[in-house]
């Protein structure tokens, strides 16, 4: 089945958004400098700005730390091109909506980046995009 | 009289014979052919956008194209699965290689401020490109930074005012395949990859091999750059035809968002 052909042939993290709901980010170089990927943060807000651009796309939450203060988490996302082809649209994220996000935190100190992000509803719902059909296809 | 021959004077005769002489005997004009070949040379179709995203093969990390072990049964850049045999294609590095990497500083990578790919990168890059065949030149436009590399067919060289980003590129047809040596490449502090921190120098060189098998599109990336590398290194890719009426997608980098993670990276220097 065309199907199980295209689930053995992506990559893990498309995989993951079929499997986890998780929201793949093809991060074709390292990201490894900027985000420690042996942590994982996780923060609610409203969407405020959402880029789908390249190199990287970005999601803006307005969100709260640990002590209640308001922050902005900057969320980074894969290039504008996979994404598209992941199904994403601007639409996939409203402005305004409530969302969870968790991910691999930025190293700096005090700052609120994210990357390798997966998003869901309030309750817990997944957010993530359906591959657009003619990418399923090998 | 004499000197003439009938009414008309020798030197008048010898005059027009020379005259006539030169006409007949001047070079023929030069062909406009590419790649002058008394034996006619197959010529692969490589026409066409082709897509070397994640569904095609592995994307590209610390560890893809470039590895030094890979799991059996892992795929492989050129869609094959590894055995128990796999043999690293990692690149042996030289010493001032590694006193480059130790002394690297992610946060100056060229990158941040939308300076493009190169080979041996750019061709593995998880987007599409699009290869036009001419007579005299073959282009391959990436969309990844959109990038336009020239392949002359036509035997031209390289002079001192062709290095660049991407270099000079000079092909030939051979075997049903198309073979492209990229030269005249500026030092570049990320000129390997964007994993392993590898600088490459104004001596790289790339090799390149691109042929058909079915519908996918193989391709052979060489390296070599004596200033970094102990001996070239070598990936093979494949690429599968672009969903039909797809277009290259402009990608525009934004200078101003390809730096916002420069500031999560630690200063490693004051």
């Amino acid at each position: 089945m065309e199907v199980r052909r295209w689930i053995s042939s992506t990559t893990s993290l498309a995989a993951a958004a079929l499997l986890l709901t998780a929201v793949p980010v093809v991060a074709h170089h390292s990201s490894a400098a900027a985000y420690d990927n042996t942590k994982k943060v996780e923060h609610q807000g409203t969407v405020t700005k959402v880029l789908l651009k390249n190199p990287h796309g970005f999601v803006y939450l307005d969100s709260t730390d640990e002590k209640g203060q308001k922050i902005e988490v900057v969320i980074e996302m894969g290039g504008a091109t996979g994404m598209v082809r992941q199904g994403w649209t601007k639409d996939t994220l409203p402005i305004g909506s409530v969302v969870k996000v968790s991910g691999i935190p930025s190293r700096a100190p005090g700052s609120h980046g994210i990357t390798e992000a997966k998003f869901t509803a309030p309750d817990g719902t997944p957010i993530a995009p359906t591959p657009r059909p003619e990418y399923t296809d090998r | 009289m004499r000197g003439t021959v009938g009414h008309v004077s020798l030197r008048r005769c010898f005059s027009a014979c020379a005259v006539l002489l030169a006409v007949m005997i001047r070079p023929a004009p030069q062909e406009l052919n590419a790649q002058v070949n008394p034996v006619a040379t197959p010529i692969p179709d490589l026409a066409g956008i082709w897509d070397g995203g994640g569904r095609v093969r592995p994307t590209n990390s610390v560890s893809v194209p470039w590895a030094k072990t890979v799991p059996e049964g892992r795929a492989l850049p050129d869609g094959t699965k590894a055995d128990r045999n796999y043999v690293s294609n990692f690149p042996e590095l030289n010493e001032r290689a590694l006193a480059y990497m130790k002394v690297f500083d992610e946060a100056i990578s060229p990158k941040y401020d939308c300076q493009p790919s190169t080979p041996p990168a750019l061709p593995y890059d998880p987007f599409h490109t699009e290869i036009v065949q001419w007579p005299d030149r073959v282009l391959f436009r990436y969309e990844k930074d959109d990038q336009l590399r020239t392949v002359w067919l036509d035997g031209r060289k390289p002079t001192a005012h062709d290095y660049g980003v991407q270099g000079f590129s000079v092909g030939r047809y051979e075997g049903n395949a198309l073979l492209v040596e990229t030269t005249n490449y500026v030092f570049d502090i990320t000129g390997f990859d964007d994993y392993n921190g590898i600088p490459s120098s104004s001596l790289k060189r790339i090799r390149e091999r691109y042929w058909r098998e079915g519908n996918e599109l193989k391709g052979t990336v060489t390296v070599e750059d004596p200033l970094f590398l102990r001996k070239p290194a070598s990936y093979t890719a494949r690429w599968l035809p672009a969903p039909r009426g797809y277009k290259l997608q402009p990608f525009d980098c934004d200078p101003e968002l390809a730096r916002i993670s420069v500031q999560y990276i630690p200063p490693r220097y004051k």
